[in-house]
């Protein structure tokens, strides 16, 4: 029997679907088979971060509401044999779901696969409700600003709502100068807010962007360090105990001199 | 004040309160009931309950089935209560200050919250509020008496809602996006959240000041 794990922030644009693609990438690398689910009725992007949207036929929504069988909806990655894709519809809206049938398809999914990881769309409303509702863990994903952490937090407290607890976090696009000059919020920072379990930390990484447009999840580039965050989360996921990346910042050519002249 | 998702149960000098949900199908409330009584019936046995369901009215029928399941655990029903007394009091501050002011908020009903309230939470409450946690941002607490919160404050605090400037705000680290006691209301000072120790907002001459707790001799000592 899988895991079906749901990853949300409330907050759009914190990296939900860049993590749900890592993620799901990751675990299917390590041999489990995983399929990965767009929830994002009418704004759907996990087909293109994966690279499969021209692979698509039928979507979510046909799938529950009988136009088609699973099967025949579930894409096959074009990397691994394992790692399956289950896209949103781009032409209906959240309401063409119900948590009913999320949670039907869930429990489908459960049978067949070892982890089925959810793709939640930002928000509060029908959406996000339906993407938890088949889940049994539940990941968010912030980044360092305000704004993101206060959307974070309205989202654990409805997830321990809806009984999801025990949420895990992960803090994504963090700028270790940035952190180090004082100008953004550490992880102790957040965690104080949110006193949730950090699951990983992810450092800012200009090959996201890359991977992303290229349709290939930085999880398998080995020179990334957006990848290392993400290959070290998905072994945490596992239940692997990993430490957490280190993102000290080498010392500079001026941090040196600054020191010899005693500034610091 | 104990509360399930439609109904609520408040004990008073003159027996039980129950506040039923005007705005739910009378059948789940009574299952609520039902089920509500099955667990607690032994506290409760031999009350007699007023109840209060808003402007809503429920026909015989509804009636009938209320009234037998609370004599099934012992209680008898006695009667409705109207708007007026059940709000009356907390709509005219003057009548608050005199019944309470010379009792100094010492006494009241009491909430406890053993979590920690987050964005989008909102908790109102006809007395005193205790947080077991944190309050963050965006989340509120509007009470007619007084909030301890044994954590961070960071969200919205008000305290004497009803008007009772007697009514204080203390936490174990007070920085709250807004804290107002009756009808005062100020803010943590921008850019100062380190910690100096537990602190009480309070209203003298007037003013809303904040002050550390006295006797605490350790302040620092902690984290």
């Amino acid at each position: 029997m899988g895991e079906v794990i749901v990853v949300t922030s409330g907050k759009g644009g914190v990296g939900k679907t860049t993590t749900s693609a890592n993620l799901g990438t990751g675990l299917a690398v390590a041999g489990h088979k995983v399929v990965l689910v767009d929830t994002d009725i009418g704004l759907r992007n996990l087909d293109v971060v994966m690279g499969l949207e021209n692979r698509i036929v039928y979507d979510i929504v046909d799938v529950t509401s009988g136009n088609c069988r699973l099967r025949q909806a579930l894409i096959k990655d074009k990397r691994f044999e394992n790692l399956f894709l289950l896209p949103a519809a781009q032409t209906k809206d959240k309401n063409a779901v119900t948590p009913e049938q999320m949670r039907e398809l869930s429990a489908e999914l459960k049978q067949e696969f070892d982890y089925a990881i959810i793709d939640c769309p930002a928000g509060i409303e029908q959406g996000f409700k339906n993407a938890i509702a088949g889940a049994d863990r539940a990941v968010v994903v912030t980044t360092p600003e305000m704004s993101a952490v206060r959307d974070a937090d309205r989202i654990i407290g409805l997830l321990e709502a809806a009984e999801l607890s025990n949420p895990k976090l992960i803090i994504n696009r963090i700028r270790p100068q940035m952190v180090k000059r004082g100008d953004m919020m550490d992880m102790a920072d957040i965690l104080d807010i949110l006193a949730i379990e950090l699951l990983g930390v992810v450092p800012e990484d200009e090959s996201i962007i890359i991977s992303t447009n290229k349709g290939e999840p930085a999880v398998m580039d080995h020179n990334a360090k957006a990848g290392e965050a993400y290959r070290r989360i998905t072994r945490r996921i596992r239940g692997e105990q990993v430490a957490l990346m280190n993102l000290d910042v080498p010392e500079g050519l001026m941090d040196k001199l600054r020191k010899l002249v005693g500034l610091r | 004040m104990t509360r399930t998702e439609h109904l609520s149960i408040k004990g008073t000098r003159d027996g039980l309160v129950l506040y039923l949900d005007p705005n739910v199908e009378f059948q789940i409330v009574l299952d609520e009931l039902k089920h509500y009584l099955g667990e607690s019936s032994q506290f409760l046995q031999g009350a007699t309950v007023r109840c209060y369901a808003g402007e809503r009215g429920y026909n015989a029928e509804e009636l009938q089935a209320l009234t037998s399941t609370l004599a099934s655990y012992n209680l008898e029903l006695s009667g409705w209560l109207k708007a007026a007394e059940v709000y009356g009091k907390i709509t005219r501050p003057s009548d608050v200050e005199r019944e309470k002011g010379d009792e100094s908020m010492a006494e009241g009903n009491c909430l406890f919250i053993d979590r920690t309230l987050r964005s989008g939470n909102s908790v109102q409450y006809e007395g005193h509020v205790v947080v077991l946690g944190d309050v963050n941002p965006g989340a509120e607490i509007i009470s007619t008496g007084n909030i301890v919160v044994l954590g961070a404050l960071r969200g919205v605090a008000h305290a004497g809602a009803s008007g009772n400037r007697l009514a204080t705000v203390s936490a174990y680290h007070l920085i709250p996006t807004q804290l107002r006691i009756a009808d005062l209301l100020t803010r943590a000072p921008d850019g100062e959240d380190t910690w100096r120790g537990p602190e009480i907002a309070r209203v003298k001459e007037g003013q809303l000041i904040v002050e550390g707790l006295a006797g605490m001799t350790w302040k620092g000592s902690l984290r």
